[in-house]
């Protein structure tokens, strides 16, 4: 058995699945080669391309540095360990052995299946860029490259999980982002020994100090402008080999209160927005309990006459407004989870019984009231309004909801100060969760519930303590 | 840094806790006291506090050691020790009552039925939380509650201001001032803040002026709470001392609620809030001079055992509340000027040891 | 001891949620079932003897999809007290009856012997009350009513809240009273309050003009006509006018009410005003004293009156109307100015308009200016003589005194009605 032989069968013994390819050709002058690679990761057409077909002229006696030159592939580099070889075909890439030759050439060829870039679903915006992160990260460094070309810009490749090895991208701003962040933030994923992180929200798990917490210690981005302007700002971000979804730390509550369009659109109508989904985030949650501790405890909170109107719906229910609040929530909740998972062909089917049937039919029915339904409804649009928090949110909603049928308005009211006083104790890597308004930081307000003009906005945010605070020097006349 | 706190968020406590502890009872009791010269009596309470809370701020610009390292370096750790003791059972004396209120006030504004005291005690879950936090969570909870008083406060202030009739004030001066004086007297267990500004005290980096803000902010609370006392007799006049939870009572006449219904009770329940916060700061105080008096560092067992206390205080007193109150308003005016008015003062009599920015 | 804490607190969580589902689907902390409460939405009392009644007007809600079906009903209780009546409405009713609703307290014409806090003491002693409540009195029995079938209104509580209204009494036409201002008024200095004094009428058959002031008429006569031509019904609502020496003109509505048997809608008024001082009842002042007391007490946008000039009946339209009251101590005799200052507008006349005079008809001649002048003083005049007459001092002129010459209230406290002398300062000017 020859060399080649000898290192083909090396790899073979170890990556045994039939995917794995290996396609042996010869040069025109008689000189033996040998590609593997992983089938259906690897681009074979570019390895017919850019290897075999150069390879065609080789001379009988060629060696590996002159082979390395022949290549037409921009991505080679040389290999000696076989445990390498084996590594680099399981990531998608091509080795390459020469007959006669003990080392051998790693040849990028990577290219897994993916889908394009597009507009993220959760992320839509009316004015502003529209592409969003793909699950290739290589895809998406490219997208932040676009942006960000300042050579301060420092991209660091971590591995994590034992089996999966993905890859994540540590992105940061050298001389914006606070000392020692990165290497607090590597240090927290290494610590995490994991078969496979198929998703950012592992990471997130892992760089997060309370991961049982019901409030996250991280902001994602989905579209490249917004992970960029959050880099800028003195974050720290990731972007995680197979997840569209990038992640930012330091974290702070009210970015999710913020959408990319706010800082496209007129500052005024910012602002309003920004109260609106404070509201609508504070209605979401609360209106249901509200509305049943209204009717069990406190009919006051009710208006006389809606409490007429309310009270003529409600004759005549076999159940309690607890029970068919919880009830109508849970029919909510069931919709919500089924029209995700379901085949799009009976999305259709689904709406129908589910706005006819379970609404329509149980209110002729005399199982829920009206008024029940237009409240979980309302609610769950508003919760809508911000959907980054909407994990949170609406599972608050069903503790508000419990405390509210059991102990009443106190409950909500009591229960509100317990998660005020645990927010603003919480930190996202010494950022508190609650900055800019506890601890009140005053410049940090311009961009809060407030979306101030550009030209007030000559800071980064205090709360990240960045190194370079200015991010804004504005000419002769702007800004007057 | 679990103990550190801002000048701003001492301020903002100055300001705001000041103010919502006494919205409940403290009007009525006094409008029953000192009938139309209630501000007087007010305005006497607020100017002796205002004098000492400038006082300790002052003595804080003079040395950079707490009211604990005061004491140790003039007479010793166990003196010291001691003292911290003494005033964590004062604290829990301070909480007795702003519990028993809240427990009244939140079963008549949050109920419309007659609820049992179980219900009023779920709170204790949040206070056994809240006391395990050091001075910095009552700092950044101020910070997050400033906006919230600021906003229900002038909410319900504006609803009352067009029904108040300030001519109910007149004749000015005609109650008897030994009545003026002993209604101030018979309140004066509502005023603790300067002891606060006693633990407080090392625990923030003072600044050129900051004396002057602290007082300041307390002046703006009191002002709160006098504006409120003169919109609570102005609309009720003569029957203002048989209405009970004053804050709930004065926006009932504003013409849109015959419309709309009690939009004021959001206000109320987001002032609630605030009143929880300021109902705990004494059960945190509590918690800060255990863990001093004994060094036993863990705050969850101080929390746990300080809030059991008050609800079997809660529990046993829960039908008693006019006999407590009788009891602080007759005699524990004297603890309560010892705690909160003397010693305070006598603070400064103890070894300051200079400033280390001054040293520098 | 933290790490303790940690270890169980998945533990402590789970027993806190199954804790609190069981508390949810469970619970008994005194909920109230909002399918069983009773919306009280008003309240009639009624002195019988010893006794007291209350009928409370309660909104029973009908199951309905649209929510827009109430039906109204009356329960009434009898007792010592009326907490002990409501406790019997409690009793018939199933639940607590809560009065947090309740916009309306109706006294019964019956209740004028009583003394007035035992009729209203219950609703300020009471936690489960507010003080925002109207408080009016009623011809005949308030049983009666709030039974009568109304016209602008499905049930007659909203009907007399409407002639209540704060509209109403921007425009000087009725003394709305709350609760609190009854128990402001009754306990300061003047010990006197007052409430307006409500009257039923068969539709369509009220005094013509419908908010005249019968200046020119004999409305008592008028009334009584035609309150005669339709009585028959309720014999409790008839012949009890004339209270307080009120005369012809509360003769004349008693025979309207009397009339108002309860098959035909009935229309309300609150154009009278009952007085009281110290806490029992005074008597009732006629439309032109209470127009007169509006005048003084409110704050007044439009009011209209009547006043005759050259023979010729003008309605006149009185904006910026601005009327109070000083009370001056000079040399020692107190001395009390009526003041009222408005701009006049005609808005009618018993006359034939001449097209040529259309440009110059906005402007009020001298005449009607100092006939209305007149007529306002008339009025005024008159409901100073009812004060004096029933040392009833509804004008707070004891209260006056107490606040701006204090050192002069204990000497003239007593009698500084009858002791002080009037003068009135009416100046009324044409709007254009």
């Amino acid at each position: 058995m020859n060399i080649l032989q000898k290192n083909i069968k090396s790899v073979k013994d170890v990556l045994t699945s039939q995917d794995i390819l290996v396609f042996e050709f010869d040069s025109l002058n008689g000189k033996r080669f040998a590609a593997i690679y992983a089938d259906g990761i690897a681009d074979k057409q570019l390895l017919g391309e850019l290897v075999v077909k150069p390879l065609r002229s080789a001379a009988q006696d060629i060696k590996l540095d002159a082979v390395k030159r022949l290549l037409a592939s921009p991505e080679v580099k040389d290999g000696k360990e076989i445990s390498d070889a084996i590594k680099e075909v399981s990531d998608g890439n091509a080795v390459l052995f020469v007959d006669g030759e003990k080392d051998f050439i790693i040849i990028g060829l990577k290219n897994p299946p993916g889908r394009t870039v597009a507009e993220p679903p959760t992320q839509i915006a009316v004015k502003g860029p529209r592409e969003g992160f793909t699950e290739d990260i290589k895809t998406n460094l490219g997208l932040v490259r676009k942006r960000l070309k300042s050579d301060k810009l420092k991209i660091k490749m971590l591995k994590t999980g034992k089996k999966s090895e993905t890859a994540v991208a540590m992105i940061y701003i050298d001389g914006v982002c606070a000392d020692g962040l990165p290497e607090r933030i590597e240090k927290q994923i290494a610590s995490n020994e994991i078969d496979i992180v198929p998703d950012s929200s592992y990471v997130a798990k892992f760089i997060s100090k309370k991961p049982r917490s019901l409030f996250k210690r991280n902001g994602t981005a989905e579209k490249p402008d917004i992970f960029c302007a959050k880099v800028c700002e003195g974050r720290v971000g990731l972007i995680v080999d197979g997840s569209p979804i990038a992640l930012t730390v330091p974290y702070m509550v009210t970015e999710d209160l913020q959408s990319s369009e706010d800082y496209y659109a007129l500052t005024y109508r910012s602002t309003i927005v920004r109260i609106l989904r404070v509201l609508s985030l504070l209605v979401g949650i609360l209106l249901p309990a509200l509305y049943v501790s209204a009717q069990l405890f406190k009919i006051q909170l009710i208006p006389f006459q809606l409490l007429l109107k309310i009270s003529s719906s409600v004759s005549g229910l076999p159940l309690s407004p607890s029970i068919e609040m919880f009830l109508t929530l849970f029919i909510l909740e069931v919709l919500i989870e089924a029209s995700i998972r379901m085949p799009n062909y009976v999305v259709l089917a689904m709406s129908v019984v589910g706005a006819l049937v379970l609404g329509d039919t149980a209110v002729k029915a005399g199982i829920i009231s009206t008024p029940a339904i237009i409240i979980i409804a309302f609610s769950a649009i508003c919760l809508y309004t911000t959907p980054d928090l909407v994990e949170t949110t609406t599972t608050l909603r069903w503790i508000f909801l419990i405390l509210a049928g059991s102990i009443g308005p106190f409950a909500v009211v009591a229960f509100s100060a317990f998660i005020l006083c645990y927010l603003v104790t919480e930190q996202s890597y010494g950022v508190p969760l609650m900055a800019p308004f506890a601890p009140l930081i005053k410049n940090d307000l311009y961009d809060s519930m407030v979306k101030a003009n550009l030209y007030k906005l000559k800071n980064r945010p205090q709360a990240f303590k960045a190194k370079d605070r200015v991010r804004l020097k504005t000419g002769v006349n702007n800004g007057k | 840094m679990e103990n550190k706190i801002s000048v701003r968020q001492i301020c903002f406590i100055m300001l705001m806790y000041t103010a919502v502890s006494k919205l409940i009872l403290y009007p009525t009791v006094l409008s029953y006291e000192s009938g139309r010269d209630l501000l007087f009596s007010a305005l006497l309470d607020f100017a002796v506090q205002g004098v000492i809370i400038w006082a300790v701020s002052f003595l804080c610009s003079r040395t950079d050691k707490t009211f604990f390292g005061l004491i140790e370096s003039t007479f010793g750790n166990i003196f010291a020790r001691v003292i911290y003791g003494l005033f964590a059972l004062f604290f829990i004396i301070c909480a007795v009552i702003p519990f028993m209120e809240q427990k009244l006030y939140v079963h008549s504004i949050f109920y419309d039925t007659l609820p049992s005291l179980p219900l009023f005690l779920s709170v204790m879950f949040f206070t056994v939380y809240a006391a395990c936090k050091g001075f910095r969570n009552i700092g950044r909870c101020a910070d997050i509650c400033l906006p919230i008083f600021a906003i229900s406060i002038i909410f319900i202030f504006s609803m009352s201001v067009g029904e108040a009739d300030w001519s109910n004030f007149l004749p000015v001066m005609k109650t008897p001032p030994a009545k003026v004086f002993s209604a101030s007297l018979a309140t004066v267990f509502r005023f603790f803040e300067p002891c606060w500004l006693l633990m407080f005290m090392g625990h923030f980096k003072y600044g050129k002026g900051d004396a002057a803000k602290i007082t300041l902010s307390y002046v703006v609370g009191a002002l709160i709470v006098m504006l409120f006392l003169a919109l609570f007799y102005g609309v009720y006049g003569d029957i203002a001392c048989s209405r009970q939870f004053a804050i709930a009572k004065i926006s009932l006449f504003f013409p849109a609620i015959d419309l709309v219904g009690r939009i004021d009770l959001i206000a109320l329940y987001a002032l609630e809030i605030v009143m929880l916060f300021a109902m705990v700061i004494n059960v945190q105080m509590c918690v800060h001079c255990f863990v001093k008096c004994t060094g036993y560092e863990n705050r969850a067992v101080w929390s746990v055992a300080v809030n059991g206390v008050l609800v079997i205080l809660l529990l046993t007193l829960n039908t008693k509340f006019n006999a407590v109150y009788n009891v602080w308003a007759k005699w524990m005016w004297i603890v309560f000027i010892i705690f909160a008015n003397i010693i305070p003062l006598l603070a400064w009599a103890l070894k300051k040891g200079g400033r280390k920015e001054e040293a520098k | 001891m933290n790490g303790k804490i940690k270890k169980y607190s998945p533990v402590i969580y789970w027993v806190l949620i199954i804790a609190l589902l069981c508390l949810f689907f469970t619970n008994d902390f005194g909920i109230l079932d909002l399918h069983k409460t009773s919306l009280i939405v008003a309240v009639g009392i009624d002195s019988a003897g010893d006794e007291v009644e209350v009928t409370a007007q309660v909104a029973v809600p009908q199951p309905s999809q649209s929510g827009d079906s109430i039906k109204y009903i009356e329960v009434q209780g009898s007792g010592q007290t009326v907490a002990d009546a409501l406790n019997e409405i409690n009793a018939k009713t199933g639940t607590y009856p809560r009065l947090l609703f309740c916009k309306l307290i109706l006294l019964g014409e019956n209740c004028q012997s009583e003394e007035l806090f035992r009729m209203l003491g219950c609703f300020y002693r009471r936690n489960y009350s507010e003080l925002t409540a109207l408080v009016a009195m009623c011809k005949g029995k308030a049983q009666d009513m709030l039974s009568l079938p109304a016209t602008i209104a499905p049930e007659n509580a909203t009907a007399i809240q409407k002639v209540l209204s704060e509209e109403l009494k921007r425009s000087a036409n009725v003394s709305t009273s709350t609760l609190r201002s009854i128990a402001v008024s009754n306990y300061s200095e003047s010990r006197a309050c007052y409430m307006p004094y409500v009257e039923a009428y068969v539709q369509g058959t009220s005094e013509p003009g419908g908010n005249g002031d019968n200046v020119g008429g004999d409305p008592g006569q008028q009334g009584g006509q035609q309150g005669g031509g339709q009585s028959g019904g309720s014999s409790q609502q008839g012949g009890q006018g004339g209270q307080g020496g009120q005369g012809g003109e509360g003769g004349g509505s008693s025979g309207q009410s009397g009339g108002s048997s309860q098959q035909g809608e009935m229309e309300f008024t609150a154009r009278k005003t009952a007085v009281f001082a110290d806490g029992r009842f005074a008597g009732i002042l006629d439309e032109r004293q209470s127009f007169a007391l509006n005048i003084i007490e409110n704050e007044i946008r439009l009011a209209v009156a009547q006043c005759e000039a050259d023979g010729v009946h003008y309605t006149v339209g009185l904006r910026k109307a601005d009327g109070g009251i000083k009370l001056k101590v000079k040399d020692g005799a107190p001395e009390l100015t009526v003041n009222f200052k408005a701009a006049a507008q005609v808005q009618g006349a018993k006359k034939v308009l001449d097209p040529h005079n259309v440009k110059t008809d906005d402007v009020v001649r001298p005449e009607v200016l100092r006939a209305a002048e007149e007529e306002m003083k008339t009025r005024f005049e008159r409901l100073m003589s009812a004060c004096v007459e029933n040392n009833c001092d509804v004008l707070g002129i004891r209260k006056l005194l107490h606040k701006q010459h204090y050192k002069y209230y204990e000497a003239f406290k007593e009698d500084i009605l009858s002791r002080m002398t009037v003068r009135y300062d009416i100046k009324i000017e044409s709007m254009n």
